[in-house]
């Protein structure tokens, strides 16, 4: 039983990160692989804060929330509108230099010593005792809440707020949605910081739950596992993709081995786009086969 | 495809001529001034600089064969970094079960090499642009994790010692004499790797960049060529990283990691796909200029006083470089030759007419 809690905590921390993804995907087309290191920027942000503000923690996370949300709409701004219209593989390639230049700066600013955050907001809350032997932290409850709000409030939001309708029209075709008017930039500007955002999230979560550093980016690249099984445009694959990766994950490393961890994710991930590569409910584009 | 441009005002009359790796006096001069000046450089060069040529060589290697399936195939691959952890491991497992000597490990790891790369050029027949690149990169988290998994049951973790190979009876120690070993070796690869590209082979992979479907209308057996080159690709990335196992005397996962495979990008990406040109120049950029910035560190007190820090700092002025290099040059270090040759031989004019 406290498998499944296991299980489920693992899955929102992963559809928390997830949706940064798919965000970014659906708005400009890009696997953005410096999504770790947005996660890992927030994080410091919000440790910054907390040290500057002790007393304090809401406004840590939000400044936290905040600086995550600015750096991923600076990002679209300077390295990814230049590259509209490029193949993905150089979105990708461009990413993956952003995530070096952003970790060295990171490390630069904050140098690279692990922190516990955990420390600076006073003594680790007890867990609650819940019937079956079950024992639940405040901060598992928090990422459950925060994943099972994100998933929930995010479809709702590009259902009905008209930044989220403009956001779909963008995702469906971008130039036709210019034609009627929308600003595609500022809506992939927002895109880019609404996936900021997420990911400083599942960084703060981890940096209090488990530890704060520059290294912990790998954390937030494992996120791209969850969203390509899923499905790279679709926040409803997000939910389904999280937990098998979790559940291989977690399955993986209680009953083979714990080195087997890292290497879950990126096994099932294989098996599935050799079965259905466009994920499980992502849309079938680019993808014919030769 | 030549490794250089010929002179626009040469008339070539036979097809011979045409195809000539080295189509005029004036090319065939500076080539061999080049040799010449590489034979004596672990002459001239300390011992230190010597090992830095020597690294140069063992990357170009590698990006060549990267180069072959990002730049010329259009097939991404974020996979490299496992690979050349794939040959340098086949090494050193001959050599901790079998004691086998060093010739047929180079070949073992190539051909292990050639095998991993169908492996993972199958999903290739199916998967494009960032799905490929996604499952190329899972394929690398997978290699690395089996390879830490035998290093730990193998070694307790500890990694692996190489001995110094011999070639022909003759022991390969010291950076002068690895140098006069990879001098020969890395020029063979060119030369293989430029006329895989002059054949039908490079004209199909190059089709295939273009669109695998007209590709395919034109009679080229895509799936077969793709395979085709990821197969090559991983074989000489593969012999690359034995050679580098021998070479650092060392073998262990850790080297493997996701920085090798950032190096190897930005030797591609600095350098400029698709270009062996480019491969050279970014291969020489990217194994020299870290020490440069580290001689120029020590100067710094201020960097000085960071320590550890400036290896990140390092990694980091990469991640700047390959970043402007992709909005501003995409053609990279070769791209910047080709504008400043086209400039003289076409001054006073800005570009041929016949290009626009």
């Amino acid at each position: 039983m406290s498998l499944v809690v296991v299980i489920l905590i693992q899955a929102s921390f992963y559809a928390l990160l997830a949706t940064g993804y798919v965000l970014i995907y659906r708005s400009t087309r890009v696997l953005n692989l410096a999504h770790g290191e947005l996660m890992v920027f927030g994080a410091f942000v919000f440790y910054q804060a907390l040290t500057m503000f002790p007393g304090s923690p809401a406004t840590a996370v939000v400044a936290g929330l905040l600086g995550g949300a600015l750096l991923g709409a600076l990002v679209y701004f300077v390295v990814m509108r230049p590259l509209a219209g490029y193949p993905v593989a150089v979105g990708v390639l461009a990413t993956i230099a952003l995530s070096i230049l952003l970790r060295s700066l990171i490390t630069a600013i904050w140098s690279g010593q692990t922190r516990y955050p955990a420390e600076l907001l006073g003594a680790r809350a007890a867990p609650w005792d819940l019937p079956g032997g079950i024992a639940l932290t405040p901060i598992d409850a928090a990422i459950v809440a925060a994943a099972a709000a994100a998933l929930l409030g995010l479809p709702l939001m590009l259902q009905r707020a008209s930044t989220g309708v403009a956001m779909r029209g963008v995702a469906e075709n971008a130039v036709l949605a210019a034609q009627r008017g929308i600003n595609i930039h500022a809506i992939n500007a927002i895109s880019w910081g609404a996936a900021g955002l997420m990911a400083t999230l599942a960084g703060i979560f981890f940096a209090v739950k488990v530890r704060l550093g520059p290294d912990i980016w790998i954390v937030g690249l494992a996120g791209f596992a969850p969203a390509l099984i899923g499905g790279m445009d679709s926040l409803r694959g997000v939910a389904l993709g999280a937990l098998i990766v979790a559940t291989a994950e977690v399955l993986a490393s209680r009953y083979i081995a714990p080195q087997f961890a890292l290497a879950a994710p990126f096994l099932v991930l294989l098996v599935a786009l050799w079965i259905r590569p466009w994920g499980l409910y992502g849309s079938r584009e680019e993808l014919e086969r030769v | 495809m030549s490794v250089f441009r010929g002179n626009p005002g040469t008339l070539k009359t036979t097809h011979a001529e045409d195809s000539a790796l080295l189509p005029t006096w004036f090319v065939r001069f500076w080539a061999a001034v080049a040799i010449l000046v590489l034979l004596a450089a672990p002459y001239v060069l300390n011992s230190f600089w010597t090992g830095i040529v020597n690294q140069t060589f063992i990357a170009l290697i590698g990006a060549l064969a990267l180069n072959l399936l990002m730049g010329t195939t259009g097939q991404i691959s974020l996979g490299h970094a496992g690979f050349v952890g794939a040959g340098a491991f086949t090494a050193a497992a001959l050599i901790t079960q079998f004691d086998a000597p060093f010739g047929v490990n180079l070949l073992a790891a190539t051909v292990v090499g050639a095998i991993l790369g169908v492996l993972v050029g199958l999903p290739a027949l199916r998967l494009k642009g960032l799905y490929l690149a996604v499952s190329t990169l899972a394929a690398h988290f997978v290699i690395v994790v089996a390879m830490g998994q035998y290093q730990s049951s193998v070694s307790y973790g500890a990694g692996f010692t190489m001995p110094a190979p011999s070639f022909l009876g003759w022991e390969l120690s010291g950076e002068r004499r690895w140098f006069y070993f990879l001098l020969p070796v890395a020029l063979l690869t060119l030369l293989v790797h430029v006329n895989w590209l002059r054949s039908a082979f490079g004209r199909a992979w190059m089709a295939i960049h273009h669109r695998d479907v007209s590709a395919s209308a034109l009679g080229i057996d895509t799936a077969r060529f793709k395979l085709l080159a990821f197969s090559a690709s991983t074989a000489v990335t593969a012999f690359s990283g034995a050679l580098w196992g021998y070479y650092t005397g060392f073998v262990s996962v850790e080297a493997f990691d996701i920085h090798l495979l950032i190096q190897y990008l930005a030797i591609v990406i600095i350098g400029g796909l698709g270009s062996v040109l480019g491969s050279v120049l970014g291969a020489a950029f990217v194994m020299t200029v870290p020490h440069l910035i580290a001689r120029a560190a020590e100067g710094v007190p201020a960097l000085k006083a960071m320590g550890a820090s400036v290896f990140e700092l390092q990694i980091g002025l990469f991640g700047l470089i390959m970043l402007l290099f992709i909005l501003l040059e995409p053609r990279g270090l070769a791209g910047l030759w080709f504008r400043v040759q086209a400039y003289f031989q076409l001054w006073p004019f800005r570009f041929r007419a016949w290009e626009r």
